[in-house]
């Protein structure tokens, strides 16, 4: 670093030092320019056209090869169509833009993936809800791949993993007026004025010194990929749909934040950026696919994928890979010796809120 | 308007000369940031599903990308850049032959238990301090042995097998690297899921079909696989149902989610009840 040059010693001889170093230096000493001289018609029709000229100029300058990537970036994009019908050759170009600007935005060489599905593959999830210890690495592992934003401020940290904390025990009906909250009994929730089966902050705030607590299950809950997914009704611009291969996805440059299939979901597991994300450079995770885990803008929703940058190319997602005691099993369903088929074939195996005819490929099993 | 001219001049040298010295100490400071910054990213080790198993060094396997995240809150591995880091084939394993050569993985236990081919020289060598032929005890109850439980504090309180089982059930006689199987025949300590199948059957054949335990790397039923071994997960000598009601060891959990805006703390409801 070398430092600044001090102060020239001409400034001093001038009447008013001030007015050497520039007006936006210090806001005390700026000066306001003398009034504008009477405009004629001409040169304002000279200025309304340089003005046009200028701004003619620098569309031309955005729509070729620009060096801000940002910015070319975010022109193309307004062009851009709606995932599906985008031609392998939009696909790619859509792709090197990206990958273009992300790089220059997080200072290292991303990726942005675009495989498509594989044949012969249909993804299917099971978790074996007995061996859960509510640990949470399930849950950072999430926000560790899939660049989440990790802010502290409200609505900054977004987790798509959150492991209820059920309350072990028998209906008994001595115990029928004491579960949480207190005074509300053990069936928290289910009458005709509150919703059935609500969950509480309190369930998924635990945090005691050590898991697992000897009274407690606990039930992670995301995605659950559903073959008839409510989500996929609801939305009005037809950005989230599922893959051939099982996932339900989302273009997020299509996604306008309505919010609607948030409210639309059984199983809370949609999250929208209300604010920027906050995703620092060294955090971030440069192994990315477009419908997956690239960083995304503020206003549009996000959800589990089951590591599409990473189940495509025929690896676990990371919260199978992580998961301490092995809950956790991802595998392919058309596959009779995977290990998800060998889960439906030998174990009690339920699917949540099965009645609301989802069709989740998430499964819960115990042995 | 001299006079004026001439403190102007000095004090412009003066502003000058202090910004010099700022800039420097300024200088100084960020040399010092970056110093600490390298100190700070000496390899830092995370452990991988229980405490006191098996642990992972972090390193860049390409640059921003580092072979495992650790969790700043517990010190857990949180992330896996690559799955297959320091491993070597598990070896034969029966049911396990269809797989292609190579594609079960595991990682080896040798350097965490380096000091156990010493216990088979010093002490249990097979013969006793006194004796010739070995000393060894007639009846199987363990007694005490101040050096042994100072080595391995396990002893002291086994927690597997409700009282019916002791140590050289599973750990050889005289291999003390080694564990022991029904015949006597020494089985590595990389390969424990031969001798824990020895009564939990059952586990043994969901493992091996990959419904029990863990497995990282690739999903798809013959993909090359890094296979958790049983002791990578479970304690031996404490697997029973404790305080825990399972068969892990307790661990400290990750930190909770943000609360919702507005929300002092996670009793908010029982503050505050929901109308019934």
């Amino acid at each position: 670093m070398t430092p600044a040059q001090p102060p020239s010693i001409d400034s001093g001889q001038t009447e008013s030092p001030s007015a050497a170093t520039p007006a936006s230096a210090n806001p005390a000493t700026y000066a306001p320019a003398p009034a504008a001289p009477q405009t004629s018609r001409r040169s304002f029709l000279k200025a309304g056209g340089m003005l046009s000229l200028s701004s003619l100029m620098g569309t031309a300058a955005l729509m070729t090869q620009s060096d801000d990537a940002h910015a070319a970036a975010e022109w193309a994009e307004h062009f851009q169509k709606n995932y599906r019908l985008m031609t392998d050759q939009e696909k790619l170009e859509a792709r090197v833009r990206l990958e273009r600007r992300y790089s220059a935005e997080y200072g290292k060489p991303v990726s942005v993936d675009i495989t498509g599905p594989q044949p012969g593959v249909l993804m299917g999830y099971a978790l074996n809800i007995r061996k859960c210890i509510g640990c949470r690495r399930c849950v950072h592992a999430c926000v560790a791949e899939n660049n989440q934003s990790r802010g502290t401020r409200p609505g900054e940290k977004i987790e798509w993993i959150q492991v209820l904390r059920m309350e072990r025990g028998k209906f008994e009906a001595e115990k029928m007026d004491h579960g949480y909250p207190e005074g509300l009994g053990i069936q928290v929730g289910g009458n005709a004025y509150t919703p059935a089966g609500q969950v509480l902050e309190g369930q998924f705030h635990y945090n005691p010194e050590a898991v697992p607590e000897k009274d407690a299950t606990y039930m992670p809950i995301a995605c659950m990929q559903c073959e008839k997914p409510p989500c996929v009704k609801v939305c009005p611009v037809r950005t989230t749909y599922r893959e051939g291969d099982g996932p339900v996805v989302i273009d997020y440059n299509w996604c306008i934040g309505c919010r609607m299939c948030m409210g639309a979901c059984p199983y809370w597991a949609r999250r929208i950026n209300v604010t920027t994300p906050v995703l620092p450079k060294a955090e971030m995770n440069p192994v990315t696919h477009y419908l997956g885990n690239r960083p995304r803008m503020r206003g549009v929703v996000e959800k589990c994928h089951w590591c599409l940058q990473r189940t495509r190319h025929g690896r676990y997602p990371a919260c199978v890979e992580v998961c301490p005691v092995g809950a956790r099993k991802f595998g392919n369903l058309l596959d009779p010796e995977s290990e998800v088929s060998k889960v439906l074939e030998r174990k009690n195996v339920f699917r949540l809120k099965a009645d609301l005819n989802t069709f989740p490929k998430f499964f819960y099993f115990y042995d | 308007m001299k006079k004026i001219a001439i403190f102007t001049v000095a004090l412009a040298l003066c502003g000058g000369a202090l910004y010099t010295a700022f800039a420097l100490e300024k200088a100084q400071e960020e040399t010092a940031l970056a110093q600490a910054a390298q100190e700070a990213k000496e390899p830092q080790v995370c452990f991988e599903s229980r405490k006191g198993s098996s642990e992972v060094t972090q390193r860049e396997i390409q640059p921003g990308l580092p072979n495992v995240k650790c969790s700043p809150t517990t010190g857990a591995a949180l992330w896996y850049g690559d799955p297959f880091d320091g491993t070597v084939p598990m070896g034969k394993m029966p049911g396990l032959e269809q797989l292609p050569e190579g594609h079960a993985v595991v990682r080896p236990r040798s350097e965490k238990l380096a000091i156990l081919p010493m216990c088979g020289t010093a002490c249990h060598n097979g013969v006793g301090p006194t004796a010739n032929p070995p000393n060894l005890p007639k009846d199987k109850r363990p007694t005490a042995i101040p050096v042994m439980e100072s080595l391995v504090p396990d002893v002291k309180d086994l927690q597997h097998g409700r009282g019916r089982i002791w140590c050289l059930d599973c750990h050889h006689t005289t291999k003390r690297d080694k564990l022991v199987d029904h015949f006597g025949d020494p089985i590595s300590f990389d390969q424990p899921q031969l001798l824990c199948g020895k009564c939990h059957g059952d586990k043994l054949r969901d493992w091996r079909d990959g419904i029990h335990g863990k497995r990282i790397g690739e999903f798809a039923s013959d993909g090359k696989k890094r296979w958790f071994t049983c002791t990578e997960c479970h304690n031996p000598h404490n697997v029973q149902d404790g305080e825990r009601n399972r068969g892990f060891i307790q661990l400290q959990p990750e930190p909770p989610p943000q609360l919702p805006n507005g929300m002092k703390d996670a009793r908010h409801e029982l503050v505050h009840p929901v109308a019934h």
